[in-house]
């Protein structure tokens, strides 16, 4: 079953020639990204199809997918919401964002809401750290999150809304920031 | 060629070793043990487990001595002499020892385990450790033959670098990243490499253990012995582990002339076959059935059958070489006969007498070291990873080094990756051949070839396998090729005793050493030791024995280690020959298929009985030892020839293996060669034919009778039959790859799977020779077969076809 | 708005590479050239490229990134002789915690950061440049993008750049989250579609970096440095700064202070006057407990060390490092075991797996660090951190398990009555959590 069609094939075709001849492999993170703008996630048939792409084996592309945390091979939901809890954010207050989201969610980190509406990702420092604690929905920004915000986040999600960022465009979904991800765009 | 040495101590006590040479590779020559988990010499240094370490004089840091380079005037300091190196490495044992489970008492690795003697040589007492052990899932089969325990595994990627690094089987990767790093293949993407066993032995914990040996034995359950695979003519070294009498698995020798440290999948677990339980150990005498006797009696018998009439010996390349010599010797002076053959291709030429004269002669051979060190090589009519795996091997080894390899057979290999492939159809070799002899071709793969092989000079080689010889010229094209350009030549045979065969004159115009039995001044030379010859006509070859069989000019045939019926590309005729022979004498491990026709049965010893010699397909003689005395009443297969030369009337003239060796040598020395391409006449261009040219070879892994028993790597490796087909070819035919077709030949037909696939010559088709449900010699006259038609064949049609997959040969 | 932000380029202050953070204009080409932008690059490209790499030589210009390595000594490092293309590659893929001035310096003004690039691309002949975006960062991969995209239509970029025969090309790249991928040597493996893990070394990149070839890799405030260092020469960055540290540095304040932010200063500032008068001091007037000087990789300093200059040299002799200039602020009324344990958390996350004291090493200390945070440590697990900070520290296979020995045994060096008191109470004693009582026996 394939997951790239004939036209998205050209467009992994073109990302592979952004590098050198020869050296094609470097295209291995955009055409992960680019299955995984798909799919909503990295699955068994996208790592094959950028195996066949690349002309590798499926261990040797799934070995590089499973090792980036982008790159999500379990059930995702349509928007990831990743909470910094690491030192800087921490110290203002990120546990208690984090606690919120947990609660309003209601399902553990990694794991998918059973409506496959939301993730929740605990994250490592997002480089932010003046604007802690700091929350990226889609990889989208928001600064200086307060428990009260962060469940007003999760509602407008639930109520299909995507809330502005604090710098930049939000992206629709997962989806459409794993699409920008792989260099096809800036989104719609 | 010489190498800048540098000189410098360790632990106090100097060496000198060339530039370049890693610190733990030096110790090691001081006799020095540094402990490690990563390193291993075949693989290039990861510096991962960090239990290596060295302190050397000067430097703040420690180093690790698997990645750091030796320089002039380093003092280095070992644990033996380092009070802070001792603790790092174990600190570093502390380290791998927090995450690995309490498995000793269970695991297949206990007792001969790198982890269990540094721990206890090098590593703390007790843990420290009181949290939880992450866990995995566990034990997971990786393949029929392999399965990991990730949470054995001390992460040094030993596993992962030789797929990578050493046979480009990219299976297995590690996945996931920190303490969750862990081996693993794609779902659904199981290890199925041939050197997948490699990885077993090389890792240094119980991670990867073999299916065949789990829960089998501990190490001092069992008895061992240094001897030397039986399957091919690659000669790895092995050492054989027998439990209570039976063989329980082969393990690699590490030998850098030969295998390297590796075996292939076969070589590691095909060991069943000695003691199947259809082996027969007694001699049988056919009455009304066969009945077991005496060798005393079967021998008069055979002798009765035997004396003033036409006598012709058949082998299949598995005798060991001394048993090849008795036979050569026992078929001219006891049976007066030249009908005697070893191949079971009908094959020939000059190149197989240079093949013959070149045992032992290294200005004529071709050796691992010089495949490993050539910049050009050309492979004809060889897939050696189905045929000759470690030669394989070596080739990957050569082209990580830069040399320049060149493929011609009628598919792609798995050298695919690091050769470039020139699919011919099988005849057309020879005219290939020639034109990289003529240094024609241009811009093409062959063009290419040809400037390769110009360039390298001396540095170049040229491989001919088997399916070369076949055509009575190519073989001759190729060596000519290499003469022309300076390159060594060497034929390339398939099975373990087929270049002792060929040497020791097992072989209807070829006495041993490759002299000519119509020569009378070679033929002179090996009377000296035989006494005179009666017969000094050149004999028939395997085709020819079994057309005069069929044709009834055949009185007493002789089997020895064959069964035509399954071995020869031509399973009617061979049928047609067994019919028409009044006498046939079966001498080998079983029956098999032959037991209807059987009138005699000589039983074997078989090869971990047996003290004797292979010869590789380098022309090294290599020592076979036996772990047990023969089974039953079988005996080593020269003592039978001895004991037929009695019966004949004569005498072989040697008492003991010894003897027997002692005579041989002489015979079996270097000598020049003479001849070449002398009678050479120019193979010409092939002739288009608007059918379809079928041929065949075995696969590594296949219903032959050496890899009975080993259900495992069968389940792992042994592939369905299949028929491979260009996709122009198809489109003429209106065949989709998957379906099936019906294969007709003026031999049989067959309904197969199909595979339309651009890795095939146009115009040839291919059917592996010998898998479960197809037996292919059922649709050829010879290795390969013009005009063969192949059509596609519906869904329906195909399942309630009785032709479908049948199995030929038999009853 | 901050005083100290006014100005355009040319205005002198103590400031080189943020001094047009308060001009909106400078983020799209158009404004950045009239504010004088690009014209380093038409400098240098004047020059003779050995002769930018002189000039860069003696400006004294050290890596931004952490290393501290003279940047103008890595470009001469490059073979000009192998045959092969020579590469190279901007790392953008910041990711030490605390750290986030490299975001700013692209969402204010990313031609600064492309003028330095070219010009760095210009000086070792290269003609095929990378920019590594740290696949977090989708906005400023957007704004990467777009940036690179302007530069080729007003031909600062692409063939014959303003006017020469030199050609570069350059292609963003990003990541896919993993902290390692800041090291050198792991950014190239994943750049050419690898496992992010590290290379050994040697060979060294500026010998075989990408694609087996001759490369640079510079961070992006190291390139960002470079267009003014063209324009005004070497001597004039060296008056700032410390004679072994030259230029400013650009400091990222977090944590318990007032007003977080980035905070261009000469290097050599104290401390305090970082903390004081540009983050606005500890938030809510409260006592500094600790800091760290360059992320949490380096080790950290306490109220002892508020005079210490920041620069390369003053933080080594006090015992830490300069890092990637990031301090995040701790004050009296948190809890040094947990934020160890947080950081040891992150480390342990992102190591990479290949070797062993990084990958059990870090393992190890989350846990017996969780325990003692719970209030289930025993005395025997402080002997165990020191091994840990012992046996971890220049062990691995490369430095991120050093960064992950700091934590351990800067608190433990600076604040081990606050570990006692965790053991010995039975819980921890700023939030109060824990049995509240010593454990002698635990559950493995």
């Amino acid at each position: 079953m394939a997951v790239l069609s004939p036209e998205l094939r050209g467009e992994a075709e073109r990302i592979k020639a952004r590098y050198p001849a020869g050296r094609e492999r470097s295209a291995m993170l955009p055409l992960l990204y680019l299955v995984q703008s798909v799919e909503g996630r990295v699955t068994r048939d996208g790592l094959r199809e950028v195996a066949d792409v690349l002309g590798l084996k499926t261990a040797e592309v799934e070995a590089v997918a499973s090792f980036y945390s982008m790159l999500r091979l379990r059930p995702t939901g349509a928007h990831v919401v990743s909470v910094c809890t690491n030192l800087a954010c921490a110290l203002r207050g990120a546990k208690e964002v984090y606690a919120a989201a947990h609660d309003a969610i209601g399902s553990h980190a990694e794991e998918m809401t059973e409506d496959g509406l939301l993730t929740l990702h605990e994250e490592e420092c997002l480089g932010a750290c003046d604007a802690a604690p700091v929350v990226q929905v889609d990889f989208a920004n928001h600064d200086r999150v307060t428990p009260e915000r962060m469940r007003e986040l999760i509602e407008a999600l639930r109520r299909g809304e995507v809330s502005e960022p604090s710098a930049g465009r939000a992206p629709r979904d997962f989806k459409e920031a794993s699409w920008i991800l792989a260099g096809l765009g800036d989104g719609a | 060629m010489t190498q800048e040495a540098v000189t410098l101590t360790i632990d106090g006590k100097e060496v000198t070793v060339p530039k370049g040479t890693l610190i733990i590779r030096a110790a090691e020559q001081l006799g020095i043990e540094i402990p490690r988990f990563c390193d291993h010499p075949l693989l290039e240094p990861a510096g991962a487990c960090r239990q290596c370490y060295v302190e050397v004089e000067g430097q703040a840091k420690l180093f690790t001595s698997c990645t750091a380079t030796v320089a002039p005037g380093m003092a280095v300091r070992t644990q033996n002499s380092s009070e802070v190196v001792h603790e790092a490495q174990v600190a570093n044992l502390e380290f791998l020892l927090l995450n690995h489970p309490l498995d000793c008492p269970i695991c297949d690795r206990g007792g001969e385990c790198p982890l269990q003697d540094q721990a206890l040589a090098f590593g703390p007492g007790e843990s420290r450790y009181v949290e939880a052990k992450r866990t995995f899932e566990k034990p997971i089969p990786l393949s029929p033959l392999v399965g990991l325990d990730r949470e054995r595994c001390v992460l040094c990627a030993r596993c992962t670098r030789f797929c990578d690094q050493i046979s480009g089987d990219r299976f297995i990767e590690l996945f996931a990243r920190g303490a969750g790093e862990r081996v693993s293949i794609a779902a659904g993407e199981d290890f199925l490499s041939p050197f997948s066993g490699n990885t077993i032995q090389i890792c240094p914990v119980g991670a990867l253990t073999a299916t065949p040996y789990r829960f089998v034995a501990r190490p001092f359950d069992l008895s061992s012995v240094d001897t030397v695979c039986p399957h091919c003519s690659a000669g790895c070294n092995v050492k054989l582990d027998v439990r209570r009498g039976k063989v329980v698995r082969h393990l690699a020798r590490d030998n850098l002339d030969v295998n390297d440290a590796w075996l292939c999948d076969k070589g590691r677990f095909a060991f069943r076959f000695p003691d199947d339980e259809r082996r027969v150990t007694i001699p049988l005498l056919r009455d009304r059935g066969l009945e077991p006797t005496s060798f005393g009696e079967v021998m008069d018998a055979i002798g009765d059958w035997s004396r003033g009439k036409r006598v012709a010996f058949l082998t299949g390349g598995r005798l060991a070489d001394e048993d090849a010599y008795a036979l050569s010797k026992v078929a001219r002076t006891a049976f007066v006969t030249n009908d005697l053959d070893h191949r079971r291709e009908f094959a020939g030429g000059e190149a197989e007498r240079l093949a013959a004269v070149a045992v032992t002669d290294r200005a004529l051979s071709v050796t691992y070291r010089d495949v490993e060190r050539a910049k050009a090589i050309v492979v004809a009519g060889l897939d050696a990873e189905q045929e000759v795996p470690i030669l394989h091997l070596r080739l990957r080894k050569a082209a990580r080094r830069g040399a320049r390899i060149f493929v011609l057979n009628p598919r792609r290999t798995r050298l695919w990756d690091v050769a470039e492939h020139v699919l011919c159809r099988p005849g057309q070799e020879a005219h290939v051949l020639e034109q990289i002899v003529d240094g024609e071709g241009g811009d093409s793969g062959v063009g290419r070839a040809a400037d390769a092989l110009r360039e390298a000079g001396e540095a170049g080689v040229v491989l001919a396998g088997m399916r070369l010889a076949e055509h009575p010229l190519a073989a001759d094209v190729a060596l000519r090729a290499a003469r022309r350009t300076g390159a060594r030549f060497s034929l390339v045979p398939r099975r373990a005793g087929d270049k002792g065969a060929l040497a020791a004159g097992v072989h209807p115009r070829l006495l041993p050493g490759g002299r000519r039995v119509d020569d009378p001044g070679e033929r002179a030379e090996v009377e000296a030791v035989w006494g005179e010859l009666k017969n000094v006509v050149p004999g028939r070859n395997a085709k020819q024995i079994l057309e005069a069989a069929a044709n009834r000019e055949i009185d007493v045939l002789f089997l020895v280690g064959v069964d035509p019926l399954r071995d020869f590309p031509d399973a009617r005729l061979a049928r047609h020959a067994l019919e028409n022979v009044p006498y046939k004498v079966v001498q080998s491990l079983e029956l098999g298929s032959l037991e209807p026709f059987a009138d005699a049965f000589l039983p074997a010893a078989a090869f971990p009985e047996r003290d004797a010699h292979f010869t590789t397909w380098e022309g090294r003689a290599q020592r076979i030892r036996p772990v047990r005395g023969p089974a039953g009443l079988s005996r080593p297969d020269w003592e039978i020839f001895a004991g037929l030369a009695r019966a004949m009337g004569g005498s072989l003239g040697f008492e003991s293996l010894e003897d027997l060796q002692e005579e041989s040598v002489g015979l079996l020395s270097p000598r020049a060669f003479s001849g070449g391409a002398s009678a050479w006449v120019g193979a010409g261009a092939p002739q288009w034919i608007d059918e379809l040219t079928l041929f065949t070879y075995p696969l590594l892994v296949d219903e032959g009778r050496l890899s009975e028993g080993a259900s495992e790597l069968k389940a792992a490796l042994e592939e369905k039959p299949f028929l491979e087909i260009h996709p122009v070819d198809a489109d003429k035919r209106s065949i989709a790859d998957g379906g099936e077709v019906r294969v007709r030949t003026q031999a049989g037909q067959a309904v197969v799977p199909v595979r339309v696939t651009p890795d095939i010559a146009e115009g040839s088709v291919f059917v592996p020779f010998n898998q479960p449900g197809l037996a292919a010699n059922t649709l050829l006259s010879g290795r390969f077969t013009a005009g063969a038609t192949v059509e596609a064949v519906a869904a329906a049609e195909a399942a309630a076809d009785p032709e479908r997959l049948t199995v030929g040969g038999g009853p | 708005m901050d005083p100290r932000r006014a100005g355009g380029r040319g205005v002198t202050t103590d400031r080189i590479i943020t001094r047009n953070w308060g001009n909106p204009d400078v983020f799209h080409v158009d404004g950045y050239v009239a504010n004088g932008g690009y014209a380093g690059l038409k400098k240098a490209l004047a020059m003779a490229p050995e002769d930018v790499i002189e000039l860069v030589k003696g400006s004294g210009l050290r890596g931004r990134g952490g290393a501290g390595f003279p940047t103008g000594v890595k470009w001469s490092f490059v073979p000009q002789d192998t045959g092969k293309p020579t590469y190279v590659v901007c790392n953008f893929d910041e990711s030490e915690p605390g750290t986030f001035n490299n975001r700013e310096l692209v969402d204010r003004e990313p031609h600064q950061l492309l003028e330095g690039l070219a010009i760095a691309a210009y000086a070792v002949r290269c003609h095929n440049a990378y920019i590594y975006v740290r696949g977090e960062f989708l906005h400023q991969g957007t704004i990467v993008r777009r940036a690179v995209e302007e530069a080729y239509d007003r031909g600062f970029l692409g063939k014959g750049i303003c006017g020469s025969d030199f050609d570069l090309d350059v292609v963003p790249h990003r990541g896919a989250g993993a902290y390692i991928c800041g090291e050198e040597t792991g950014l190239l493996n994943s750049l050419e579609g690898f496992r992010g893990q590290p290379r050994q070394r040697p060979p060294f990149p500026a010998v075989e970096g990408l694609y087996a070839s001759p490369t640079v890799i510079n961070n992006v405030e190291t390139l960002c440095n470079v267009p003014h260092i063209l324009e005004n020469g070497a001597d004039w960055f060296r008056g700032f700064g410390t004679a072994k540290s030259p230029g400013t540095k650009v400091f990222s304040v977090s944590g318990k202070v007032e007003r977080p932010g980035n905070y261009e200063v000469p290097m050599g500032t104290p401390f305090r006057v970082l903390l004081e008068e540009h983050a606005g001091g500890v938030l809510g007037g409260k006592a500094l407990k600790a800091w760290t000087p360059g992320g949490s990789s380096t080790p950290m300093l306490t109220a002892e060390h508020l005079d210490v200059g920041l620069d390369f040299e003053s933080l080594q002799a006090a015992g830490s490092l300069l890092g990637t200039g990031a301090a995040i602020v701790l004050d009296e009324t948190d809890c040094v075991v947990e934020a160890a344990r947080r950081l040891l958390a992150f480390y342990a996350h992102e190591s990479c797996g290949k070797c062993t004291p990084c990958r059990e090493g870090t393992w190890w200390a989350v846990r017996v660090l969780s325990r003692i945070e719970e209030g289930l440590g025993r005395p025997e697990d402080l002997p165990i951190m020191n091994d840990l900070g012992r046996n971890i520290l220049f062990r691995a296979f490369c430095p991120l398990a050093d960064g992950a020995v700091s934590p351990i045994t800067s608190t433990l060096t600076y604040f081990r009555e606050e570990y006692e008191a965790h053991v010995r109470e039975g819980r921890c004693p700023f939030t109060g959590s824990g049995p509240g009582r010593r454990i002698e026996e635990v559950a493995s």
